[in-house]
């Protein structure tokens, strides 16, 4: 796989890539089995998944995946022939297979040493399950003979005789007057289109007039091809790109692997009598093309036939073709990460590019209503699109991830024998792809915690009337401009009273410290907490959320907590959109720029004096709309100066945070709002509290990306609970 | 037999206007045309060519086609056709 040269390698490591995908196709088929799904095409689907693993996998002698494929494709075969109903055990048995058959998958990609034992159990466990079921089926374990191709892997119906893979198409061509005038000529794409395999063609005339009448540059004429080919549609369609919208074009599959469009064949119908009756009879073609289909009757039964009104035969056709049609594929192309990561880049200095751009002409003092700021702003228009659509490249769905994890829950369910269903909500959301990447290591954590801390023993849960199986959700969703994703279970709850305890027995709190239910679930952050009495196989080592915050905060993201006493807890994650470009407010505190994130700022204002109030020396609120915010000097915080004497005048940001609470971030004043790229700051500097990244302005000057909510966590200031608290007394006075 | 109609060498749609002027200029009597020096035939000038036979055939004369280099065939046969059924013209 090294040897980029290699085509064997490259033909390789695309096999991989598709087995990633028919594995992802392998869990969603099992785990709609498992919902009870009672589709037939569902469990066609899974089989298939296996079938083309198994059939890639002897094409490149990987004899070990081949072996294990082969027979839990044998299984799988007699849940399809109906042989076999698999009940809750055979379906757990079904996903490990599953499992053991990506980590074959894996270790043959990584030519890391492969499982054998586990292939061993897991085998005998599917044959035991084979014999339950009366089945006597092995000889043909060694019947398999590997094709020797490798990429074609979506084989579109396993049941089929195998059969040529020529498609018959019926295509219909009718140039307009305008694809004369561009320069293009039919005889030419007619010829392309002889180049893609046997073509009959036929020219309708019908519509064409004497020479006294007629204009010359007016086409009348059409075409009808009949076209046997292994190219699909959309090659048969490029051939037209050029012509695309100056001519009639219609293209039907008449028989063969991408027959879905059958049923389009329709308007061809009219047509086709008129060809009968019109284009010349001797045309030398058009017996021949009788003669040939007589000659291979199996492969396009009806070609010619199709062409003859009042057909009976053409109609039943058309269903079946359309039955037998797999799915359609979506349409891919797979780039080099490498290169998604240069247009990035290159995005983020157009951005910066844009607004020094922007800037000087400015500066230059041009009317906001010229032509050159006009122009600009359709360019900020333009560069914002571009942006959007590079980072949506980069968008994957988080759907992998979860599934991954409904690994994880199935094998950390078994290590401490509880009985655990995940339920995932939210796969289609897209996250950036170094997001997805670097999620799945605390998102593990957070699971196995769920499982092992969050759900309570069976026992306990039958006592405390819940269900025997404990639930563990996770969901993922936009939310104003960030992803949040949450594991939540439904268990006990966190038992806040020995959080407490341990946390004073470990020295990480004041014996005597009165803390809120909030602060009480913050220490499972602290570094070196660990509440399991016993230490399990899977957590309870000590090291863990305080890890999971740091990789999540890295993101760029936050973590809380919310737990309530006997129904669970939830553990919710917020991450940025992405990690390259930041829509932000650019302020100027104590002489320095700063950037706010522009989706927490909710309101601006300027104080007035009676706005804001003492709640205790050093600590202040604001009154908003007959609320009140508490109030923190950036300037203060941030150590660039010390207290003003008078915070009237000052501008206010009101900012709101992803737990509903709000704070009042004093400034000096407001520069701008606009994107502004996120340039991450080298792990050589030292971290500091409440600044996220840097970014470059459009002057070059460096700026700070502020997180907002780190620095006012970080304050050690009243927020949430206490603070409504404060703010009900100040209102009540 | 009148003198045979020689046929430019690129039929493409510039081409198309002038040869349906010559060819209506013809239509009292039997038309060949020489399409010795063609090297592309489109289907602009194939129209013209097949109207042409249309009415000349309707009149009682005929068209043919003389001096057919294998390129006009397989050109012509590419849009369906061939000497002989383009002489036909349309039924």
């Amino acid at each position: 796989m090294s040897d980029q040269n290699d085509p064997m390698a490259e033909i390789r490591a695309s096999f991989f890539i598709e087995c990633e995908e028919l594995l992802e196709a392998l869990q969603d088929g099992l785990q709609e089995l498992d919902d009870g799904s009672e589709d037939p095409e569902t469990i066609n689907v899974v089989f298939r998944a296996v079938h083309s693993i198994k059939g890639g996998a002897g094409a490149f002698g990987l004899e070990a995946l081949v072996r294990f494929a082969h027979r839990y494709e044998t299984v799988m075969d007699e849940v399809r022939n109906g042989n076999m109903h698999p009940d809750s055990e055979a379906m757990k048995l079904f996903f490990l297979a599953a499992d053991h058959l990506s980590d074959l998958v894996r270790a043959c990609r990584d030519e890391t040493p492969l499982p054998e034992a586990t292939s061993e159990e897991l085998l005998e466990r599917l044959d035991a399950l084979l014999g339950e079921h009366g089945v006597e089926e092995e000889e043909e374990a060694d019947d398999f003979q590997p094709l020797g191709m490798g990429i074609s892997l979506d084989l579109p119906d396993l049941d089929a005789e195998p059969e040529s893979s020529l498609a018959h198409y019926t295509i219909r061509f009718k140039p307009d007057q305008e694809l004369f005038a561009t320069g293009n000529e039919p005889q030419q794409l007619l010829r392309n289109l002889c180049g893609l395999g046997e073509a009959k063609i036929s020219c309708v005339t019908t519509e064409l007039p004497n020479l006294e009448s007629l204009a010359p540059e007016t086409p009348y004429v059409e075409w009808l091809i009949e076209l046997d080919t292994e190219a699909a549609e959309p090659e048969i369609r490029d051939i037209f790109e050029f012509v695309d919208g100056l001519c009639t074009l219609e293209i039907t599959c008449v028989s063969g692997p991408s027959a879905e469009d059958a049923g389009d064949t329709g308007p061809d119908l009219p047509d086709a009598p008129s060809l009968e009756a019109t284009a010349t009879p001797d045309v030398s073609t058009t017996p021949a093309a009788a003669e040939d289909t007589r000659t291979k009757p199996e492969d396009a039964p009806d070609k010619v036939v199709t062409l003859k009104k009042d057909d009976p035969a053409k109609e039943p056709a058309d269903p079946e073709a359309k039955k037998a049609a797999p799915p359609a594929a979506k349409s891919v192309v797979r780039v080099d990460l490498e290169r998604i990561e240069r247009l990035v880049n290159l995005v983020g200095e157009l951005v910066i590019n844009q607004a020094m751009l922007s800037q000087s002409l400015d500066e230059a003092g041009l009317s906001p209503h010229s032509d050159a700021m006009n122009g600009l702003e359709e360019f900020q228009r333009l560069t914002r699109d571009i942006q959007d659509s590079v980072m949506m490249i980069r968008a994957q769905p988080v759907k992998s991830l979860f599934q991954r994890m409904s690994r994880i829950v199935r094998e950390s369910s078994a290590a401490v024998e509880k009985e655990v269903r995940l339920v995932t909500e939210g796969e289609a959301t897209e996250v950036d792809k170094t997001v997805i990447e670097r999620l799945s290591d605390p998102l593990t954590h957070m699971i196995r915690n769920a499982v092992d801390h969050g759900l309570e023993p069976t026992e306990a849960r039958q006592t405390a009337g819940k269900s025997k199986a404990g639930t563990v959700t996770l969901t993922a969703a936009h939310r104003s401009g960030r992803v949040i994703i949450e594991v939540s279970d439904d268990g006990a709850g966190i038992n806040r009273e020995r959080v407490l305890e341990k946390a004073v027995s470990k020295g990480l709190v004041a014996p005597d410290a009165n803390l809120s239910d909030g602060e009480i679930d913050n220490l499972l952050f602290l570094p070196g907490f660990s509440t399991a009495a016993q230490v399990s196989s899977l957590s309870g080592r000590g090291v863990g959320m305080d890890v999971v915050k740091t990789s999540i905060q890295s993101l760029g993201g936050r973590i809380s907590i919310t737990s309530e006493k006997g129904k669970g807890t939830t553990f919710s994650i917020s991450l940025p959109l992405t990690l390259a470009v930041l829509d932000g407010m650019v302020v100027n505190v104590a002489g320095e720029t700063l950037v706010l994130p522009l989706n927490v700022v909710v309101e601006t204002l300027s104080l007035g004096p009676d706005d804001v109030q003492m709640l205790r020396p050093g600590s202040y609120v604001v009154r908003v709309r007959g609320g009140f915010v508490p109030l923190y000097d950036l300037g203060v915080m941030l150590g660039y100066r010390a207290h003003r004497k008078t915070d009237a005048g000052a501008i206010v940001l009101l900012i709101s945070l992803e737990d509903g609470s709000r704070a009042a971030l004093v400034i000096d004043g407001i520069q701008d709002q606009r994107q502004v790229v996120i340039k991450g700051l080298d792990d050589s500097f030292y971290r500091a509290p409440g600044i996220a990244a840097a970014t470059i302005l459009g002057d070059g000057q460096i700026a700070l990306i502020l997180d907002p909510a780190d620095i006012i966590a970080g304050s050690g200031h009243p927020r949430g609970a206490d603070l409504m608290l404060s703010e009900r007394k100040i209102a009540n006075e | 037999m009148t003198e045979p109609l020689v046929l430019q060498p690129k039929l493409d749609l510039p081409a198309a206007a002038p040869l349906a002027e010559e060819l209506k200029a013809r239509l009292e009597g039997d038309v060949v045309l020489d399409a010795r020096d063609v090297t592309q035939i489109g289907a602009l000038c194939l129209q013209v060519m097949l109207a042409a036979a249309t009415s000349l055939k309707a009149a009682g004369h005929s068209l043919s086609l003389t001096n057919v280099n294998d390129r006009v065939v397989e050109q012509l046969a590419q849009m369906g056709f061939s000497p002989e059924t383009v002489a036909e013209g349309r039924v």
